[in-house]
């Protein structure tokens, strides 16, 4: 084939590429458009499979719910679960502080964070937080502490985890009397869970 | 099929057929003169883009049946080549068609080699087609376009000699086996009808003597004479021809027959005796072809284009079905997806009929289940330094000269920091190894640093060492704690540092002390 005979063919040439491209654009769009509606289909699959199976277990719910309401609103009243209860918290320690006999006790709470350990407990849709108290108080003997602590953790005005206690023994120049012995410094991490406001969450 | 011009050409003129739908449809004839050749010319400017098939009526023309040795691709086309300029030197219109195997041991190639002798009887008529860019697709000689009669004809003689009454004489062709052999166009006068069945059975004999010197044919074979006879005049012909030479079988094909047995109206034969074999042209174009390749230039690039455009519409086609299937997927996986949807609707909307019925919950089953759950385990998990104590306080009343000053404890990811311990993760930890961060993924477990003293010291560190040692023995001892270390002794025995004291000092009244730093770390609650 030489140059004159391409000149004489050049417009079947362009006619002809003209139908490869207008036919390969229309396969690849029609393609695109089916495997889109193939993923659509997919999807659309998957959400009557979750439907089916949550209507199947729509009497399990009911059970769970029934079974777990009282303990979450009882959470909810104690503080762990929605916004951090912080007067509850000081409540608490002043309780403790009575009940375990101390000189009074030194508060410092720290902003809130995201608690470090949720993962532990694999939270899913709950949000976990921490808020970390740290204390100084002195105490008339060591088991103090462990009274204390256990006194206010049945003043339920919150859940939260021991982190750190450090205790010193004051030199009281051998005089025995009713006084401190002891000082203590504690972290402790106040925790709060926000139950997320997802698509199965009901309305009070 | 496509449309054709026709072009038979003849020293009397040129006849044009237009071919459209397996028929001719149209049909003129121009004269050999200037007023038949502007005719021709105006004609053809009606066609554009038209393929061009020529036949020629010539006396011009020679045929010769050859055997060449057997070869195939391009050898035989050389040979074939050599052969054609051997044989017609002065003539462009020349071509060989293969016709078969010789029987004997060398199996030969037959090939019948063909020429029109005279160019210029068609050059001015060519100049004007070419003129006009119609393309040219062959040029033939009549006889070999008359190849196909027989079969069209249902004649089934095996020595068939066809006789054909033309403008410019008589024209005979012998066929033996339904394979054309022989033909001879006569320049006599056959005008006068009383001289016409001596013409006619005269032309017959001398073609009949012709093929005997050839050797094609003896006289003593039975011999087939079919008279074309279109205009229904040759009856008397072919009733003296049989009358004269009873060895001849005659037969005489009338305007009805021939119409009928080609399948054409019969009043296109009132047009030209060419149109017989126009409409054979039309119908197939025969193997021998003339035209050579500058000729037939227009005619290939008109096969491209239109292959190409075939090509076009088999993509196109191919495409749209493709297309179309993928459309008619594309539908039905949408309907299948809609009916899911509405399927998954109808599902939502009697759960959510179900779930009227529920208790009031401020979330979903799941999150008060976890919520409850994940609470209960952070009260389970309460960790206090409680356990650490009173294991301190066991090993206190086995090693009562040990007085604790200090105590620290953790429960983390990581142990209680201890000056000259560094901190270190819980879990498998290398000495020397850098501190690592503090780590949620680690396991969380409690580790105490525990700072005392051995009272009372009288300066015999060896003793205080020894007691400090067994106050971390004992520890270590514990089931529940995994590591007991001191990490710092009264007496720091250290090549690398420099030490200093005095032994004079009254033991009794001795102002040293005997510190000690313990780091005890507890293995994880199960």
């Amino acid at each position: 084939m030489n140059a004159a005979d391409l000149q004489a063919l050049r417009i079947p040439l362009i006619v002809l590429l003209a139908a490869l491209l207008a036919g390969a654009a229309a396969i690849y769009f029609t393609d695109r458009m089916t495997v889109a509606a193939r993923q659509q289909l997919v999807q659309q699959q998957n959400q009557l499979k979750e439907a089916r199976t949550r209507l199947q277990k729509s009497g399990e719910e009911k059970d769970v719910i029934v079974r777990f309401l009282d303990g979450f609103r009882q959470l909810e009243r104690s503080g762990f679960v929605g916004e951090e209860q912080r007067i509850n918290w000081l409540d608490a320690l002043r309780l403790a502080n009575q009940q375990a006999d101390l000189f009074g006790v030194d508060y410092q709470i720290a902003t809130q964070k995201r608690f470090q350990y949720a993962a532990e407990l694999n939270p899913g849709q709950i949000t976990l937080n921490q808020s970390v108290m740290r204390l100084r108080f002195r105490l008339l003997h060591e088991e103090d502490l462990v009274r204390f602590l256990n006194a206010l953790a049945r003043q339920g005005g919150g859940i939260f985890n021991v982190d750190l206690c450090l205790l010193r023994r004051i030199d009281t120049g051998g005089v025995i009397r009713y006084q401190p012995n002891v000082t203590a410094d504690c972290e402790l991490s106040w925790i709060t869970a926000k139950v997320g406001a997802g698509a199965e969450q009901k309305k009070p | 099929m496509a449309d054709k011009l026709l072009i038979g050409v003849s020293t009397q003129g040129a006849i044009v057929a237009f071919w459209h739908g397996r028929r001719i449809v149209e049909c003129q004839t121009f004269a050999d003169d200037a007023g038949g050749r502007a005719g021709f010319k105006q004609h053809l400017a009606q066609f554009s883009n038209v393929p061009v098939h020529i036949m020629v009526d010539a006396v011009e023309e020679d045929y010769r049946f050859e055997t060449l040795p057997h070869a195939t691709g391009g050898d035989r086309a050389d040979m074939v080549g050599r052969k054609l300029k051997q044989h017609y030197r002065n003539t462009p219109y020349m071509a060989a068609s293969f016709l078969g195997r010789e029987s004997g041991k060398r199996r030969d190639d037959r090939f019948l080699f063909a020429a029109l002798t005279n160019p210029e009887l068609i050059g001015d008529w060519l100049q004007e087609i070419v003129a006009r860019e119609l393309p040219v697709a062959g040029i033939h000689l009549l006889p070999t376009v008359s190849e196909a009669l027989p079969d069209k004809l249902d004649v089934k003689a095996t020595n068939l000699l066809l006789v054909a009454q033309h403008p410019n004489g008589l024209r005979l062709t012998f066929f033996r086996d339904r394979q054309f052999r022989l033909s001879r166009l006569t320049r006599g006068d056959s005008g006068r009808a009383e001289n016409r069945v001596r013409y006619f059975a005269e032309e017959i004999s001398n073609t009949r003597l012709y093929l005997h010197a050839l050797r094609t044919m003896t006289l003593d074979e039975q011999l087939a004479v079919v008279l074309i006879d279109r205009g229904d005049e040759l009856a008397e012909v072919a009733t003296g021809v049989t009358r004269e030479n009873p060895s001849l079988a005659c037969e005489r094909l009338g305007r009805k027959d021939l119409a009928a047995r080609l399948g054409f109206a019969e009043s296109l034969l009132d047009a030209s005796p060419y149109v017989i074999y126009l409409h054979l042209l039309g119908l197939k174009e025969p193997q021998t072809n003339l035209a050579p390749a500058n000729v037939t230039v227009g005619y290939r690039r008109y096969q491209a284009r239109r292959s190409i455009y075939a090509g076009c519409g088999v993509l196109a086609a191919a495409a749209a079905v493709w297309t179309g299937v993928n459309f008619y997927q594309m539908m039905m996986l949408r309907g299948e997806a809609e009916d899911a949807a509405r399927q998954a609707s109808q599902l939502a909307a009697q759960y959510s009929e179900i779930t009227r019925q529920f208790p009031q919950a401020p979330a979903s089953a799941e999150n008060l289940k976890k919520t409850v759950e994940i609470a209960q385990k952070l009260r389970d998990s309460l960790h206090t330094p409680q356990r650490m104590m009173t294991l301190v306080s066991r090993a206190l009343e086995a090693n009562p000269a040990v007085v604790i000053r200090e105590f620290g404890w953790k429960y983390g990811a990581t142990e209680i920091e201890a000056e000259g311990a560094g901190k270190r993760a819980a879990g498998a930890q290398p000495p020397g190894a850098p501190p690592p961060a503090e780590t949620p993924s680690a396991q969380r477990r409690e580790s105490a640093l525990i700072e005392g003293e051995i009272r009372p010291f009288r300066g015999d560190f060896r003793s205080a060492i020894v007691a400090i040692n067994g106050f971390a023995g004992r520890l270590s001892k514990e089931p529940e704690v995994a590591e007991a270390r001191v990490v710092k002794l009264p007496l720091d025995v250290d090549p690398s540092l420099s030490l200093s004291g005095n032994t004079l000092d009254n033991p009794e009244q001795a102002s040293g002390s005997a510190h000690f730093k313990l780091l005890v770390v507890l293995k994880p609650a199960t």
